[in-house]
């Protein structure tokens, strides 16, 4: 095997696109559940968003602890300081929402007295009891929370597309699932 | 002088029988009716603000004793404003068709150390079941009693909210319901 020390390794890939992925999943559900009536179907598409936000907040431990293990590749030596400064900025405030946004949803649940039980089997503890006050005021700082990682998301996003088609760098091809190697040379 | 003395014994009988038949009043501010359904695994909780209960119980003659307790179904509370309106709703507790839910022993028995197995009727939605709950007592310094206790429902069998709620497993049929009753002196 050859060792690609330009791009990331294969765990902070997959914890990166998982979460990618349950991202996609925990705003579709959520942008729909908001949406409908008290009844079941209400229910369940609330347990399954906080199931996602749950996955979400353990894998980012996991990529956290990864990323403290693993150093990321290095940045392109063309790009300049601000670009790598505002990079660095984005990055934390992506890890920083990653576990913000679960724990508010973890504290307005306790507080508007709907516990979270993941997958509806293992009870995360109420950290606060029931108050409806606190409840709709930490609904708003999940809410508010929402949008702000929404925005990183679109931020952290362009950029990966200016690095691909306006820099024409290696830096989205960093992240990017590894194609499995042709009978000859690949091009690097 | 034998007059005064039969007229005091009167009044000594009569005061003893008013203590096995007056009901204890109910302490409201201390005491709550609440109850627990699980959806998908997650426990929500409520509690009804408002019920009357009449409850005759002297320890030293369980026999005799007698609880009826009434409950306006309009009072629950969850915390969370949709599902109160959800829990007295139609398919629910209908609080317009049945706003009382009702309970009314029909024998007391004492089991020893505070404890005693009470059968009676419950009736909630205009449907009524035989139970049996467990009741333990606790003696209080001024002579009032706080009798608390626990038991499960089916909500299948009042038709508790039926329809889409019943399907896909997301609400448990089982309710938990606990209460604890704080009564004054008997009288």
């Amino acid at each position: 095997m050859t060792t690609h020390s330009d791009g990331y390794s294969a765990p902070a890939k997959l914890g990166h696109w998982l979460i990618a992925l349950l991202l996609i999943a925990s705003y579709s559900i959520a942008w729909t559940m908001v949406d409908l009536r008290m009844s079941p179907t209400r229910l369940r598409l609330f347990n399954y968003h906080k199931w996602v936000g749950v996955t979400i907040f353990a894998l980012a431990v996991l990529r956290l602890l990864w990323r403290l293990l693993q150093r990321p590749p290095p940045l392109p030596a063309a790009m300049p300081p601000w670009e790598r400064q505002a990079a660095a900025i984005v990055h934390r405030l992506l890890y920083l929402l990653l576990f913000a946004l679960p724990l508010s949803g973890w504290l307005m649940s306790s507080a508007k007295g709907f516990q979270t039980v993941y997958f509806g089997r293992w009870p995360i503890p109420d950290a606060i009891g029931k108050n409806a006050a606190l409840g709709a005021a930490l609904t708003s700082v999940h809410v508010a929370l929402t949008w702000l990682l929404l925005a990183l998301v679109a931020t952290h996003v362009l950029a990966a597309l200016k690095h691909q088609f306006v820099d024409r760098d290696a830096v989205l091809r960093r992240m990017l699932p590894r194609l499995p190697r042709r009978h000859s040379s690949e091009p690097s | 002088m034998k007059f005064l003395a039969r007229l005091v014994s009167l009044v000594l009988l009569l005061g003893a029988g008013a203590a096995q038949s007056a009901p204890r009043a109910l302490i409201a501010a201390n005491s709550h009716i609440d109850f627990s359904v699980k959806e998908m695994g997650v426990s929500v909780s409520g509690r009804f603000g408002h019920f009357d209960a009449s409850i005759d119980l002297d320890p030293a003659k369980p026999e005799i004793a007698h609880a009826a307790i009434t409950v306006d179904v309009a009072s629950l509370s969850t915390g969370d404003r949709d599902a109160d309106a959800i829990a007295v709703d139609k398919p629910w507790l209908a609080k317009l068709e049945f706003p009382k839910a009702s309970f009314t022993s029909s024998a007391i028995k004492a089991l020893g150390d505070n404890r005693y197995e009470v059968k009676g009727a419950l009736t909630i939605r205009g449907k009524t079941h035989d139970i049996t709950l467990p009741l333990t007592t606790s003696p209080q310094a001024d002579g009032g009693l706080v009798a608390s206790g626990s038991f499960t429902i089916r909500r299948s069998d009042y038709a508790i909210g039926g329809g889409e709620w019943n399907e896909g497993g997301v609400v448990a049929d089982e309710v938990a319901v606990s209460f604890v009753l704080a009564l004054g002196p008997a009288t």
